[in-house]
C-alpha cells in the first residue's frame, strides 16, 4: 500500500512528490537481510510498516513552495506559485505497481486547494 | 526364508495403505481434476442455497488457484512458485514442470485447495499442465483450473473441525454449520453443529499466521490470523473475522478482501496549510500537509 502526496501548479506542473510504503518486509527464507520475493521464499518479517489494526498513522509532509537560488554570496527562495492544489493518494498495490489493472486500486483521494498570499512585507 | 519374503511384500502394501487410508479417509484418491472437483462437488447445495451459492460464486473462493476472474493472479503466482522456486531448489526433486506432483503444490494447495492431498500426482499434473496453458481470462486451462476452488465442503465439511482428537474427524456424510439436525440431501442427511463455524479461527486454518512450518518447505502467504491474534485481539478488538467479512459487509458468502474492503477499513483525514516562514531578510513559501490513517480493520493492513 502507498501513500502518494503530490503538489502541482494550476497549470499541472508538479513541483513536489513523496511516498509512504506500507508493508510487512517479510524475511527470504527466514534468514539473512533479504526481503522474500513471493509466498515461496517468505519466512517471517524483517520490519514492519502496514497499518497497525485499531490505530492512527500520522504522516508529515512539509512541501517547499519555493526554488532557491545563489546569486552573489546571496540566498534567495522565489515562490513557484501562489496558487496550487495538494493531491493525497492511498494505493492498494499489491504487486508493487500503479499500473496494474485488476490488482492496483486507489482506495482513498483528496485533493486539498492552497493559497499563498500575495504581496506584503 | 520361505514364510519371510510374502510377510514382507504384505508388510509393504498393507503399512502404505494403513497410513493414507488414515489420512484419506479411506477413500480412492481423485486421479483427476474433474474427480477431485467431483469429490467437492456443492453444485447440489445450490438447489436449496441458491442466494448463498450465488454470493459465494463471486468471492476468491470460487476461484481459489485461479485468483480473480479478470486477471488470473494466483495461477501465476503458482506458476512462478514452479518457475522461480521448485525448479531452483536443488533438493525439490523438480527439474522440470513434469516433476511436480501433489506434495509439490501443497506448499500452495495447503489453502488455496487443502483437498489436493485426497489426489494422486496424475491430478497435480493436470493443475501444472493448465498453468502453462493459460494465457487468458476465459480461456480453456481457466476454466478448467477454476473447477477446483474453495467450496462448500471444504468449510462445512472438510476444514469444520479443527481439533479431531477433542471432536473427532468430520464426517463424510455430514455438512457442519451452526445447528444439528436432519438435512435434506441425499449425499448429505446430517447437519452437525461445528463449534469453529462463527469463530475466527475456521478462517485462520488458512489465512494464517507466519511461516508454515508443517510443510516440508514453509511457505508464507497470508498472515492475517497471526496480527489478529497478536495486535487486534492483544489490543482489546473482540469482533470475529464473520462478523466483518460476512455480516457487516453484507456480503454474506461473499467474503471479499482488499480489493472489495480496503476502502471501508481504512479511513484517510488529511488537513493542509500554506504559509510563510520569514527569517531577517528571507520569506520561505511552504505548505505543510498532515494525513491520518486510521485502520478500521481486525489485522494489519496489507498482511503477507
Amino acid at each position: 500500500m502507498v501513500l502518494y502526496v503530490t503538489a502541482k501548479t494550476k497549470e499541472g506542473n508538479v513541483f513536489y512528490q513523496d511516498q509512504r510504503i506500507y508493508m510487512p518486509i517479510p524475511q527470504q527464507f527466514g534468514i539473512g537481510d533479504k526481503m522474500g520475493r513471493g509466498p515461496y521464499e517468505k519466512s517471517g518479517i524483517l520490519r514492519d510498516t502496514s497499518l497497525p489494526p485499531m490505530r492512527t498513522v500520522t504522516e508529515k509532509f512539509y512541501i517547499p513552495v519555493y526554488k532557491e537560488s545563489t546569486k552573489d554570496g546571496k540566498m534567495s527562495r522565489d515562490i513557484i506559485t501562489n496558487d496550487f492544489t495538494v493531491d493525497v493518494e492511498l494505493w492498494y498495490m499489491p504487486y508493487g505497481k500503479k499500473d496494474d489493472e485488476g490488482n492496483s486500486q486507489m482506495w482513498q483521494k483528496v485533493t486539498k486547494t492552497l493559497s499563498i498570499e500575495k504581496g506584503g512585507k | 526364508m520361505k514364510l519371510l519374503k510374502p510377510l514382507v511384500i504384505v508388510l509393504l502394501v498393507l503399512v502404505p495403505v494403513a497410513l493414507f487410508g488414515a489420512q484419506g479417509d479411506g477413500m480412492q484418491k481423485a486421479k483427476t481434476i474433474d474427480e477431485l472437483a467431483k469429490m467437492y462437488d456443492s453444485s447440489t447445495c445450490k438447489d436449496c442455497h441458491a442466494d448463498v451459492h450465488a454470493e459465494w460464486e463471486k468471492s476468491l473462493h470460487a476461484r481459489s488457484i485461479f485468483g480473480p476472474a479478470e486477471v488470473g493472479r494466483t495461477a501465476a503466482t503458482i506458476k512462478t512458485t514452479i518457475e522461480n522456486g521448485l525448479k531452483d531448489w536443488p533438493s525439490s526433486g523438480v527439474k522440470k514442470p513434469q516433476d511436480v506432483g501433489v506434495r509439490h503444490l501443497m506448499i500452495c494447495a495447503k489453502c488455496h485447495l487443502p483437498q489436493l492431498i485426497e489426489a494422486e500426482d496424475s491430478v497435480a499434473q493436470e493443475i501444472v499442465k493448465n498453468l502453462y496453458d493459460f494465457k487468458e481470462p476465459g480461456d480453456q486451462a481457466a476454466h478448467n483450473l477454476q473447477k477446483l476452488n474453495i467450496g462448500c465442503l471444504v468449510c462445512h465439511q472438510r476444514n469444520a473441525i479443527i481439533h479431531k482428537w477433542k471432536f473427532g474427524s468430520p464426517d463424510k456424510g455430514a455438512v457442519y454449520g451452526s445447528k444439528d439436525g436432519e438435512h435434506a440431501s441425499p449425499d448429505f442427511a446430517k447437519m452437525k453443529k461445528s463449534p469453529y463455524m462463527k469463530e475466527s479461527i475456521l478462517c485462520g486454518q488458512c489465512h494464517g499466521q507466519g511461516p508454515n512450518f508443517d510443510l516440508e518447505e514453509p511457505t508464507q502467504c497470508a498472515t492475517l490470523y497471526g496480527s489478529y491474534n497478536f495486535a487486534y485481539r492483544a489490543d482489546g478488538g473482540t469482533e470475529t473475522c464473520q462478523d466483518c467479512h460476512m455480516k457487516k459487509s453484507k456480503l454474506g458468502h461473499n467474503m471479499q478482501s482488499y480489493r472489495a474492503m480496503g476502502q471501508l477499513a481504512v479511513d484517510m483525514k488529511v488537513d493542509a496549510i500554506a504559509y510563510q516562514w520569514r527569517d531577517v531578510v528571507t520569506t520561505t513559501p511552504a505548505a505543510y500537509v498532515q494525513i491520518d490513517l486510521t485502520n478500521k480493520a481486525g489485522h494489519a493492513i496489507p498482511d503477507g
